[in-house]
């Protein structure tokens, strides 16, 4: 190892040898995917797909674009039921439960299963009160525990030292990296039991992306963390598991360190090497 | 350098000259109206000079004096065939409307004159013009003063001299005495008595009810008697009061003279203002234009509209809009808020956009007639049924009032409001509506805690062109409850403070009434610009207001940049 190398905010080479101990096998899963499909109107964008997303760890879903990475993602939150004309097949388990079951309260599976998404969206509110909306909206009220939670959401999210002194400002007056934290921030605040990252960081600078790699390093502590990204070294950095998606299937899942070192499946290879995608 | 036709056409500077010149006819049509009716509304207040002049005309001679209000060219040929004998060379001949005033004497106060006939004109400085309560200005010479009928001072000449001008003096302090008085009986009458008898006729309407209602219990009656009396008892009081102070009101009176030399004896009660116009220097001809002005503006009308000033107008026009508003405002939002939102988006949505945009089409006096049938005759003549029969069958709710008429207009705006806040609704970014949804938020609370307050300034955009649309709109009041002179302002200190019943008076209807049902034409014509001055006035001061609001909303809800 370099010197250089250990200059590094995240040390790449000692993740990596911590990969090569896990084994999907031995892990709690959290989300259990049971074929999945997913058709919008009559074009069906998810061809069944079966997958595990194992507790307190970071998956990566790779692939390119139009694969459904992004598509398979907002049904862990349910986010598609927005969508006109969207109808999906099979289930998905959390905690062993289906989340499309007909029981099961929206609003509060999305406060267990938090998103935040490609482009920073805070909004048009104080700092302070983009991190306690989701509280405000549990009916959450009382100034101490909101005093509490917004300063240990923000400090989870790497701003706290960066805002603390203008919490009653509006959020839009920030940098893109800093929304982009805040949003995290106001997506932990409600503590979730699943944190969706889609494409986190593919509107930010490379400086901003560094903080919100080693923000997702420090947050899979307390969380499962799905994140879609374009980037294969940002899959390769920041995931210890790792889905190749192609048109609508699941390619490929395991291990980040094996799948990038050595894929099983010829479509996994191309794409890594570059040769489509 | 000689540039080719076609070269300049493809260049694109004819466009430009194009554009910039409907820009150009534009500002100009639009800075010319305001300046037309600028000057002619507020030169109306400026304290123009008095002339004399001898004016002999066929052989008569007659002694005028009067302010010069308007002039134009006649053609002579027209004059001879009018029986005027004009000279035998002459084209055209200049005329002059000149304001005599004195209509108690001469019968009309306005009347044209040739300026050809007129001869040894002066402007004397003692020649004072007087605004009077009714029968218009008076002009002529102050000759004495008389107290309780017996003449205490007067003065012969006309000549400004110290003596004169003491009696001038002696005059003004007389004057100053009347009008203190005149405002305190006003200050009763208005005050003390109406809300007196206010009380009294709530009283009546208590005692119809409880007669209505069948109650035999005499106690119940007992009351209202006991505070009928002491209503009554105090009314003793204020009555002999008012009966003092009106003896001492007319106490004086003044004897002035015509130019033509005529005794005229007239209550200084009845006058409201006294001023020497050819004696007065520009400082005091300003403040007397102020003085004027602020008349205009605060004080309620006299002599069927055609003087004094305008104030219940304004109030009624302001407060009208207002309760627009109020009820426009939550009404759009949330017809825009279900269409937008809630409602499947297909045919009948579709069909539902086109209908409220068409019915921003619909001509104003429709709205009127519809108004006055449903909301007066029917809502109203039903409401009075239910709630109000011991006052009928004088009606409470079933007459036109202010209630019904910012009800019309609000459903004439209606649809403006409902436009202006989908567009608003469909600007919000779908991602801060996700982020919320993705936080556990229902549609309703992201609806009410980030998606309505970031709509809130296209919603007062809506409200804006509401206000620009509502308040110059004259039609269909005049069905719905404007009236000519409104006896009282509909917000007053009796309870229940609004009174949403009454009838109210409106700039606009103010300046077709003064303009076109006016007994006195020539008189009006000024006030009519004025008021069409202080009607533009009005609206944009509604407006700006109305735009502050939305930007300050804008600057704190400003889009997110994505």
């Amino acid at each position: 190892m370099t010197s250089e190398a250990k200059s590094h905010a995240i040390d790449i080479s000692s993740m990596q040898r911590e990969n090569r101990t896990l084994q999907l096998d031995n892990e709690i899963h959290t989300l259990q995917v049971q074929n999945l499909k997913l058709r919008y109107g009559d074009k069906e964008a998810l061809h069944g797909i079966d997958m595990l997303i194992p507790k307190n760890r970071v998956t990566a879903f790779i692939g390119p674009s139009g694969c459904g990475k992004s598509t398979l993602l907002r049904c862990f939150n349910r986010m598609n039921d927005l969508v006109d004309g969207c109808s999906i097949d099979g289930q998905i388990l959390l905690d062993g439960k289906n989340i499309f079951d007909r029981a099961v309260d929206v609003a509060e599976l999305r406060r267990r299963v938090g998103m935040v998404f490609q482009k920073p969206n805070p909004f048009p509110k104080s700092i302070y009160e983009n991190v306690a909306y989701g509280l405000r909206i549990q009916g959450i009220n009382k100034k101490r525990v909101l005093d509490e939670t917004v300063e240990w959401a923000l400090k989870s999210a790497a701003l706290w030292d960066e805002v603390k002194d203008r919490l009653h400002e509006s959020a839009l007056g920030m940098s893109g990296g800093q929304q982009q934290r805040l949003v995290i921030a106001r997506t932990i605040a409600v503590k979730p039991e699943v944190l969706l990252l889609d494409e986190p960081a593919s509107a930010l600078d490379p400086i901003s992306t560094l903080k919100i790699e080693e923000l997702i390093h420090e947050l899979k502590k307390d969380f499962t963390i799905v994140i879609v990204t374009h980037n294969m070294q940002q899959a390769a950095r920041v995931s210890d598991y790792t889905a190749f998606m192609y048109m609508g299937d699941l390619i490929e899942f395991g291990v980040t360190d094996t799948l990038f070192t050595n894929p099983v499946q010829k479509q996994t290879e191309d794409y890594i090497t570059g040769r489509y995608g | 350098m000689r540039v080719s036709f076609t070269e300049w056409t493809k260049s694109g500077s004819p466009w430009v000259w194009l554009n910039a010149g409907a820009v150009a006819i534009s500002m100009i049509m639009v800075i010319g109206l305001l300046g037309l009716i600028a000057v002619r509304g507020l030169g109306h207040f400026w304290p123009a000079d008095i002339m004399q002049a001898k004016y002999t005309e066929n052989g008569n001679t007659i002694v005028l004096a009067g302010e010069i209000a308007d002039g134009e060219n006649v053609p002579a040929e027209q004059l001879r065939d009018a029986g005027v004998a004009v000279p035998a060379d002459a084209e055209f001949m200049r005329r002059n409307l000149l304001k005599i005033g004195n209509r108690d004497v001469g019968g009309s106060d306005f009347i044209w004159v040739l300026d050809e006939f007129l001869s040894e004109k002066s402007k004397p400085e003692m020649l004072f013009a007087a605004e009077r309560r009714e029968w218009g200005n008076f002009y002529g010479y102050l000759r004495g003063l008389k107290e309780n009928g017996t003449l205490v001072a007067s003065h012969d000449g006309y000549q400004k001299t110290p003596e004169y001008m003491a009696l001038w003096h002696d005059f003004q302090q007389r004057l100053e005495r009347a009008l203190s008085i005149h405002d305190q009986i006003k200050d009763i009458e208005k005050g003390a008595i109406g809300s007196i008898n206010y009380e009294l006729e709530r009283l009546r309407l208590k005692q119809r009810s409880l007669e209505l209602k069948g109650v035999t219990d005499q106690s119940a009656y007992d009351e209202l008697d006991a505070r009928r009396a002491e209503l009554n008892a105090e009314y003793e009081v204020l009555q002999k009061e008012l009966l003092d102070l009106y003896t001492a009101f007319n106490r004086d009176s003044l004897i002035a003279e015509t130019a033509a030399g005529q005794q005229v004896e007239i209550d200084i009660g009845k006058v409201v203002r006294a001023f020497l116009p050819n004696n007065m220097g520009l400082t005091d001809k300003i403040g007397h234009y102020i003085a004027k002005i602020w008349e205009f503006v605060s004080d309620d009308p006299r002599e069927a509209n055609t003087e004094g000033g305008i104030f219940p107008a304004i109030f009624g026009t302001v407060m009208m809009v207002l309760l627009m508003s109020v009820m426009v405002t939550p009404f759009g939002v949330v017809a825009a808020v279900y269409l937008r939102e809630y409602a499947k988006q297909g045919f009948i949505t579709r069909l539902i956009r086109i209908a409220v945009n068409n019915l921003a089409g619909v001509p104003s006096i429709v709205y009127g007639v519809f108004g006055l049938g449903f909301f007066v005759y029917f809502l109203g003549g039903n409401i009075d049924d239910l709630f109000f029969p011991e006052a009928k069958p004088a009606p409470t709710f079933g007459t036109p009032g202010l209630m019904w008429a910012s009800l019309t207009l609000a459903l004439l705006t209606v649809p403006v409001v409902i436009v202006a806040t989908e567009e608003g609704l469909s600007r919000i970014p779908r991602a801060v509506r996700e982020g919320s949804l993705a936080l556990g938020a229902t549609k309703a609370e992201t609806l009410w805690k980030v998606v309505l307050p970031m709509a809130s300034p296209a919603m007062m955009t809506g409200v804006i062109l509401a206000i620009a649309r509502a308040a110059g709109e004259v039609a269909p009041l005049m069905l719905v409850g404007v009236v000519k002179l409104a006896p009282s302002l509909p917000l007053d200190l009796n309870y229940p403070y609004l009174h949403l019943d009454q009838k109210f008076m409106h700039l606009g209807f103010h300046i077709y009434d003064v303009g076109f049902q006016s007994p006195n034409v020539e008189a009006a014509r000024p006030l009519v610009y004025a008021t069409a001055l202080l009607l533009v006035a009005v609206i944009a001061l509604l407006n700006f207001s109305a735009i502050a609001i939305r930007n300050h909303l804008r600057e704190k809800y400003k889009a997110l940049e994505m």
